[in-house]
């Protein structure tokens, strides 16, 4: 441990450890409370930071910026609404384990509690939509609060931690070791898996017929694409995935079947309902996952679950066998038991053939290829040709974030993502308005990577004003707007369960996307026809500049099939266009 | 439903008993008692929790509540590997000699202490099992109980 006494003030003490923690940007907006810190920043060349328009969206963009680089996101705003700003966005990033870290202002620890100016009890206000928060009351605690915040926001189930700094604390100046390493006696985050069973899952794989990988969210953050692959191929099990699990295997592999769930694939909803044994790999099952009839999800299979949080064994789905550990390194030891017991198998002579089940899996890969090529096809809407059009043009490791909508659900089944950590959505708490600073992030996170929001005309106006920091910043990324007039996926239930009546749903047209791009000093095109988006967003790349695309799509377009609301995965409805394979 | 008593140990930080009943909150149980104390350890401190609920919603709870950084353990004690204990001070009214004597007498019988006394009025400490505190209780109702105290069940395992 590297001990050295030096006599820093509470803000400088902050910098200091975070240049420790190895943080290079963060996202924030300054205020009273902060006057000491942002005093420190100043000049500051190791950490770059980008002053945001909107609070939300620095909690937005740091979860974007996590998401793409696998590193804590930094998300600064100042106390009372500066904080209270904050909260949806980190909601948003603790309900998808994604690792950020939030520090807030705070009034002077002797004015807490008395209603002074912008004063908000930050600290009780964020409790439940953290993984866990700080106070901080003396300057000498700051090192190790700081590290901590880091420490735990990264490891584990990843989450958000928020710092809460009241001024006198920042403004102090004491003398401190920095560096300090102590942790907390209750927080021994678990990566590695019980062998027994691991052998037990290993030998009911094997053992089963019709085998099927579930991959969520925790294949992605632990960066477990290789394995999972390696692991299918192995079993010759086919891959489904939950909307943040998306990117967990290319899409395009013969294996992979899409996301299941709610508005998820037919096929990928069919095999859970088919399959005898199932593995589900850093996936919390939620209710948009499962639907809501839990006797029709992997009725006959074994279930085996994997997760880093052991509170999530058996807390929506009973399983039979549970394994608390990091995704990556169980997926490694069980590829290991399986390879040993199949060398045992071949050596007695034993050996199975799942040649009718990987070749039903083929059949599915390829109607569901079949659908997402044939842009004539009947039924097809002006709403998934533009996302083929998307899929189409962009490259590999261009990284595409959602708003929430029928945006999200199109992009969901018709963008064929084909790395991990290129397809950034707001899962669990389906937020309007994350998409567009999620991107700010992607893109401070990787400047030379083509980022593309696919967002809608309701969502985008929830925090548009962003706009002002990518043109400043020069933080060129490009959005898509379905504007279908409508809040679209409200729109849908309310015409499919609502008897057709669009209870304020309706947006209008009158917004002018082009001219409100133009007047940020970005760039914006219309177009009305799919096979006009090439075009345009070449252009909008090459302007160099951020952009909008603002396309022009069926206000009554549907995103189907889906479960309806009470319904289970073999109750999809709006299937007449998929074949019944 | 079933009564539960959760022995937790945690670190004696502001916050801390907040974000526990948070978790209970979430879910809509009910704390029937609570207690919270030092423990052998610097820096830690013990709360007993007793809640009412079915088994299987209070197991997610548990583990929710061991996710929490500040908690070090969480016990589910089991009524009959635990020692239990609850404390309860009662003033009780006694209107003439008659009464008097049988509250005392009732009191020594149940190894329960009179603390204080005044003319109309005795104050009775009593620690025991929560059980037997209910059925005490019950006993010395009959005479009038103007204010009833009880601190909430701590509890060790055996
Ligand atoms: C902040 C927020 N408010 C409300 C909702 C409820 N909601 C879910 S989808 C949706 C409509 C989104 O409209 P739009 O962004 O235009 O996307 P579309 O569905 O039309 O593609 C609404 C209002 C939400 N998810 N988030
Ligand atoms: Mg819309």
């Amino acid at each position: 441990m590297r001990k050295e006494k030096v006599k820093l003030t509470g803000a400088e003490i902050v910098v200091e450890e975070l240049k420790n923690e190895g943080v290079e940007v963060a996202f924030g907006i300054p205020g009273g409370v902060l006057l000491d810190l942002y005093n420190v920043l100043y000049g500051d060349d190791t950490i770059l930071h980008i002053l945001m328009r909107h609070e939300q969206c620095a909690a937005h963009a740091a979860d974007g910026y996590a998401r793409v680089s696998g590193n804590p996101g930094v998300c600064i705003a100042t106390s009372g609404p500066g904080a209270t700003n904050l909260v949806t966005g980190l909601a948003n990033a603790n309900m998808d384990s994604a690792p950020v870290v939030a520090l807030t202002g705070q009034v002077l620890t002797a004015a807490i509690g008395t209603n002074a100016f912008q004063e908000a009890s930050t600290f009780t206000i964020t409790m439940p939509v953290t993984k866990h928060n700080f106070m901080v009351k003396r300057t000498e605690d700051l090192p190790k609060v700081i590290h901590n915040a880091f420490y735990i926001a990264n490891t584990g189930r990843k989450g958000v931690v928020l710092v809460d700094l009241p001024k006198d604390v920042l403004a102090t100046r004491v003398e401190v070791d920095l560096h300090q390493r102590e942790t907390f006696a209750g927080y021994k985050p678990r990566t590695k898996p019980n062998k027994a069973q691991i052998k037990k899952a290993a030998e009911a794989l094997a053992n089963a017929e019709r085998p099927v990988i579930l991959a969520g969210g925790g294949v992605i953050s632990t960066d477990a694409a290789e394995e999972l692959r390696h692991l299918a191929e192995f079993l010759g099990a086919p891959v489904v995935t939950t909307l943040i699990g998306k990117g967990a295997i290319p899409e395009d592999h013969p294996f992979s079947l899409g996301m299941a769930g709610m508005h998820g694939r037919i096929y990928a909803n069919r095999v859970i309902y088919e399959c005898d044994a199932l593995l589900a790999l850093g996936t919390r099952f939620s209710d948009r996952l499962t639907g809501w009839q839990l006797d029709q999800f992997a009725p006959d299979a074994k279930l085996i679950h994997v997760d880093i949080d052991a509170a999530e064994i058996n807390k929506n789905i009973q399983v039979d066998i549970p394994i608390v550990g990091d995704a990556k390194l169980t997926i490694a030891d069980i590829i290991k038991s399986l390879e040993k017991k199949k060398r045992a198998d071949m050596n007695a002579g034993k050996g199975k053939n799942l040649s009718v089940w990987v070749q039903r899996i083929k059949e599915m890969h390829s109607a569901c290829d079949e659908c997402i090529k044939d842009v004539g096809r009947t039924g097809s809407s002006i709403s998934d040709r533009f996302i083929k059009e998307i899929s189409a043009i962009l490259d590999d490791n261009a990284i595409v974030t959602t708003e929430v909508g029928q945006c999200q659900m199109f992009a969901a089944h018709y963008y064929i993502t084909k790395k991990p950590r290129t397809f950034i959505s707001s899962g669990g708490l389906g937020t309007m308005g994350f998409g567009f600073p999620a991107a700010i992030g992607a893109k401070v996170a990787a400047p030379d990577r083509k980022v593309l929001d696919i967002a809608g005309d309701g969502s985008f106006l929830m925090t548009c004003q962003d706009l002002a920091t990518c043109v400043e910043n020069d933080i060129p990324v490009v959005v898509c707007i379905f504007n279908n007039c409508y809040l679209g996926m409200v729109r849908q239930w309310q015409e499919l369960f609502f008897d057709k009546k669009y209870s304020h749903t309706c947006l209008g047209r009158t917004t002018d996307f082009v001219k409100l791009v133009e007047a940020f000093g970005g760039y914006g095109e219309r177009v009305e026809k799919p096979e006009e988006l090439k075009d345009a967003l070449h252009n909008a790349f090459a302007s160099g500049k951020p952009a909008v695309i603002d396309m022009i799509v069926g206000w009554d377009d549907k995103i189907l099939p889906m479960i309806p609301p009470g319904g289970g995965l073999t109750g999809m409805i709006g299937t007449e266009r998929c074949k019944n394979i | 439903m079933q009564k539960h008593i959760i022995s937790l140990l945690v670190e004696d930080h502001p916050g801390v008993l907040t974000r526990m009943s948070g978790m209970f909150t979430m879910r809509g149980i009910n704390i029937t008692s609570l207690t919270v104390s030092p423990c052998e350890q610097d820096g830690l401190s013990r709360m007993t929790v007793v809640i009412d609920g079915p088994d299987s919603v209070l197991e997610k709870v548990r583990k929710q509540i061991s996710n929490l950084i500040e908690v070090v353990r969480v016990i589910d004690l089991a009524e009959n590997r635990a020692i239990i204990r609850d404390l309860c001070l009662i003033k009780v009214h006694v209107r003439d000699a008659e009464d008097r004597s049988t509250v005392m007498q009732l009191s020594e019988t149940w190894g329960a202490k009179i603390v204080d006394a005044t003319l109309d009025a005795v104050i009775i400490e009593l620690t025991d099992e929560p059980r037997r505190i209910d059925r005490f209780v019950d006993l010395i109702k009959q005479f009038g109980v103007k204010q009833l105290f009880r601190t909430g069940v701590t509890a060790i395992g055996i």
